[in-house]
This record gives structure tokens, C-alpha cells and sequence, in this order.
């Protein structure tokens, strides 16, 4: 576990180039600035989504620096950062991730003994949503676009497009599992499609959805995200809105399991 | 074909192959780990069956094979969950499932009638109500209530009325609603519901069971 001990001086955040040149492997949360990510390419330093779940710790080892009711996510980035060995975390604190990011950035800087870098994506330039838009199992769909937030490129190989058959809204969610119950010919809406297309700030990108396509508003409770999702939810005139924390209980995949029956939509 | 409703506290059973059979509800504690249907549904479905079709499911298939109209709402208040689904103008509009927070508010029911033994059909809707989310939690009101001097069958229908504007509220606030389920057997419960109530009784997942099994074979079992 990589704890700073009080004595060591603040090593937070610093002009990111100077800081990151020496690193070998360094940690991300949300989606940095293509800069960033172009910069750690280039030069071929690591990169790992802390984001995801890498280490097989309990998350209840977060519950030494954020408090157990909270985005299960961003527990998971605290575990992440005090049992990975990494030289460097890049946490994206702007308007393409959320608060609580900012705030667990400020956390982990105070208490890790590795620099962490506050940026702020502000990108335009889109890259394209092939993934999103693809036939593919939605669980790969999720796992591509996550994947690609570590290369500065599109995905060489973009699946087949097609047309929408049920609709995914939301982040990617920590349990993948709940991914498994939709059909191939889903097409993935909201910040996960913000993330292929490397705008996570995109609000007007975010809140799109297709009225004509039965859609499963996903929501990572405690995530601000969870008013969007409701709000977006009461919009669409086929929807259903589905809160889930660190698991997917058996209700919550009953539920998606009878809304895309109940919807017509073919598996 | 053998189809069963798997509750927490009561299974329920259809023989089809018997022309104008009549279900049977046997005791979930009294059933033996042998036993084996065609067809289930319940949370406990998935133990004694090979084909099993998910609760919400079996309540909107049954929904539309008992109610008449197109736009209707239909809560299930089971022994251990509520449940319901919303239809308008034939589609599938909103469905709602509360696994946790609407904890075990049947079974609490018909345990406080054995407990203090009382009639569910003797009590009267009480002008008051106990704010209740889970029949566990809930309970505690009726202690209380009973130590500060309200009679026993009082405190136990306040709690009941609370239960069941839960349930209400967690309907989404219908203005009528069709109630499936033990609890249409319970006249205090279904009169303290605010709003018209059409109570279909308990077998509501069977006939569900009944229409999906009937799809299955419309579609050579492909689903």
C-alpha cells in the first residue's frame, strides 16, 4: 500500500509533462485530455484505467479515505491507487468526469506518495462512435470503449454498424455483468459513448438518446450522473431506469430481463 | 404440464393437462427437495424446474391474460417483495421491483395475526397510518404504539395501512390499480390501499405461466 507518510512534503499537482516524462506506469481516472494520453503513448509509458477493477483487494479498503456509501467507481479507484504499483495517477477533475472526482483526487493526493495530476478535458474533436453504434456483444462493446481511453487513436478494427435493437444509457457500469443480458444489435448512448468518441465533456452528446429504441438508463448509484439518468429516463417514451451499486442484484436483472422481453426486443 | 409459482411462503400449482383443474397451494416450508415442474416462476422457482421464467415476467404476462383493458397497472404483493408493471395502450410503460426496502411486509402481515391472533376481516381501515417502508422496521411502531396505550389491533392496523400506501406510493400512486397476491385475501389491507382496487387474487404468476408456455409453443419453444 502506497500511503505518503505525513513527514513527506506535498508532492501534488505539478506541470504534467515534467511530472510524467520519468514514469513507467501511471494511473488514470475518467479520460484525461488527448495531450495527455498522446504524451504517454509517444513515449510508451503505461497506462492503467483505474477506473476498472485491476486488483483483487476488498473494496472495503477504500473505506480508509472515502466513506463506504459512495460511487462504487470511485472506490474502486482508491483501491486501485493504494495497492497498484504506479509512478503516477492522472486523475481528469473537469467537466468530463464528475465532483466527487475532484474531490477524490484532492484525497489521494494528500495521502499517496506518487504524484496526482489534476487535468481537465476539454476536447472537441470527435473521434467517432463505430463501437456504440456496432453489432457486438454490448459486454465487449463496454470493454473496447473503456480500453480505448489508453490510446490517443480510434479502434483500429470498429465492428459492423447496425441497426439499434435496445438501447444502453449511462457510464460503464462497475458490475459488466448487468452487460450480458442485452442483445448484440445494442447501441450504447450517454458517457460511454462520450468515451469512445474521446469528448467525455460532450453534455449535449451525453444526453442524446434514440426515442424509437427501448433504453435501459443505467445509473451507478451514488454517481451525480443518477439525475441525469432519472431525468432522461421520464423523458424517453420507452425507458427503464435501473439504479445499481457495486453488484447487480438478481431484481435489477430480472427487471432488465422482463423490460427487453416485455419490449419485443429479440436476444 | 405442471407449472408453479414459487413464493417465499406459499408455492402455487396448475396441472394443465387436467381440464378444468383448480390450483393448488401447498406451504413452501412442506415441500420436498424432490419435487420437480414443467414450468417456473418465483424466487425459488429455478430449484425445482428447468424452464423458468422470471417474476415480472409471469406478472405481465399473467396482467394481460386476466385484465381487459390495454392500460393497466398491476402490483403484486407477495410475502417477501412488491412488484408491479405498468401497461398503456397495449405497451409495457414502467415496471418497478422492490426486493429490499419493501422487505417481508406479507409475511410480517400474516405472522402479526397468528402473533397476536387476530381477523384481518374484523378490523376496520384506521383513520391513522405508521409510516413503514419494511414489515421488519415497521414493527417497532407497533411496539411502541402499543406501550403509549393504543389497543393491539389498532396499532397492528395502522401498520398494516402504512404497508400498504407503501406499496401504493411505490405503484407509482395509481388511481386504480389490479392487486395480485396473498394479501387480496386480506380485507384490511385492500381497503386501506387509496385508490380503486380490483384484487385478482393469488394466482395471477400461474396464468402468466400459462401465456408464456402458450408463446413458447406458438413459437416452437424458439422464445
Amino acid at each position: 500500500m502506497r500511503l505518503r507518510s505525513h513527514q513527506q512534503t506535498r508532492r501534488g499537482t505539478e506541470h504534467w509533462p515534467a511530472a510524467l516524462a520519468p514514469c513507467r506506469r501511471v494511473g488514470i481516472v475518467g479520460v484525461p485530455p488527448l495531450e495527455v494520453i498522446r504524451f504517454l503513448n509517444e513515449r510508451e509509458i503505461a497506462i492503467l484505467d483505474l477506473d476498472a477493477m485491476l486488483v483483487k483487494a476488498d473494496l472495503e479498503a477504500a473505506s480508509q479515505l472515502v466513506p463506504r456509501v459512495y460511487c462504487a467507481i470511485l472506490r474502486t479507484v482508491v483501491v486501485n491507487a493504494l495497492y497498484l504499483e504506479l509512478d503516477a495517477i492522472v486523475v481528469d477533475a473537469g467537466p468530463g468526469k464528475c465532483d466527487a472526482a475532484f474531490h477524490v483526487a484532492a484525497i489521494l493526493e494528500e495521502s499517496l506518495a506518487v504524484p496526482v495530476i489534476r487535468t481537465e478535458n476539454h476536447d472537441t474533436e470527435g473521434f467517432g462512435t463505430p463501437i456504440a453504434r456496432g453489432r457486438l456483444p454490448l459486454l465487449e462493446k463496454l470493454l473496447r470503449i473503456t480500453a480505448g481511453v489508453q490510446r490517443a487513436v480510434s479502434d483500429p478494427e470498429p465492428p459492423m454498424a447496425c441497426e439499434p435493437g435496445a438501447g444502453f444509457w449511462g457510464v460503464p457500469p462497475r458490475d459488466f455483468s448487468i452487460l450480458e443480458l442485452f442483445p448484440d444489435t445494442t447501441h450504447v448512448y450517454g458517457w460511454s459513448r462520450c468515451m469512445e468518441n474521446k469528448t467525455p465533456a460532450a453534455h449535449t452528446l451525453e444526453a442524446y438518446f434514440n426515442p424509437t429504441v427501448p433504453t435501459v438508463f443505467f445509473a451507478q448509484s451514488f454517481c451525480a450522473k443518477t439525475a441525469l439518468a432519472r431525468y432522461l429516463a421520464g423523458r424517453h417514451p420507452h425507458a427503464l431506469y435501473l439504479d445499481v451499486d457495486v453488484h447487480t442484484s438478481s431484481s435489477a436483472k430480472a427487471k432488465i430481463e422482463a423490460f427487453l422481453e416485455l419490449s419485443g426486443v429479440a436476444r | 404440464m405442471i407449472l408453479g409459482d414459487f413464493g417465499t411462503s406459499y408455492c402455487k400449482f396448475l396441472d394443465t393437462g387436467v381440464a378444468g383443474a383448480a390450483p393448488e397451494i401447498v406451504a413452501t416450508k412442506a415441500l420436498g427437495p424432490e419435487l420437480r415442474v414443467d414450468l417456473a416462476t418465483g424466487h425459488n422457482g429455478k430449484r425445482f424446474a428447468g424452464r423458468f421464467v422470471n417474476e415480472l415476467i409471469a406478472l405481465a404476462r399473467g396482467g394481460e391474460a386476466l385484465i381487459a383493458e390495454d392500460s393497466f397497472l398491476l402490483l403484486d404483493c407477495g410475502s417477501r417483495d412488491i412488484k408491479f408493471v405498468q401497461y398503456e395502450s397495449g405497451r409495457l410503460k414502467d415496471m418497478g421491483w422492490n426486493a429490499e426496502c419493501g422487505a417481508s411486509m406479507g409475511f410480517t402481515i400474516e405472522l402479526l395475526e397468528r402473533y397476536y391472533d387476530l381477523d384481518f376481516r374484523a378490523l376496520a381501515v384506521p383513520a391513522q397510518t405508521f409510516s413503514v417502508t419494511c414489515g421488519v422496521l415497521g414493527m417497532s411502531h407497533i411496539f411502541d404504539a402499543v406501550i403509549s396505550g393504543i389497543p393491539v389491533a389498532e396499532a397492528v392496523a395502522r401498520f398494516v395501512k402504512g404497508i400498504a400506501i407503501n406499496a401504493y406510493r411505490f405503484a407509482r400512486s395509481p388511481k386504480k390499480l389490479y392487486l395480485s397476491g396473498g394479501l387480496c385475501a386480506n380485507p384490511l389491507f385492500v381497503a386501506s390501499l387509496p385508490c380503486e382496487v380490483v384484487p385478482l387474487g393469488r394466482f395471477v404468476l400461474l396464468e402468466g405461466l400459462r401465456r408464456a408456455m402458450g408463446q413458447e409453443s406458438e413459437t416452437g419453444g424458439k422464445g
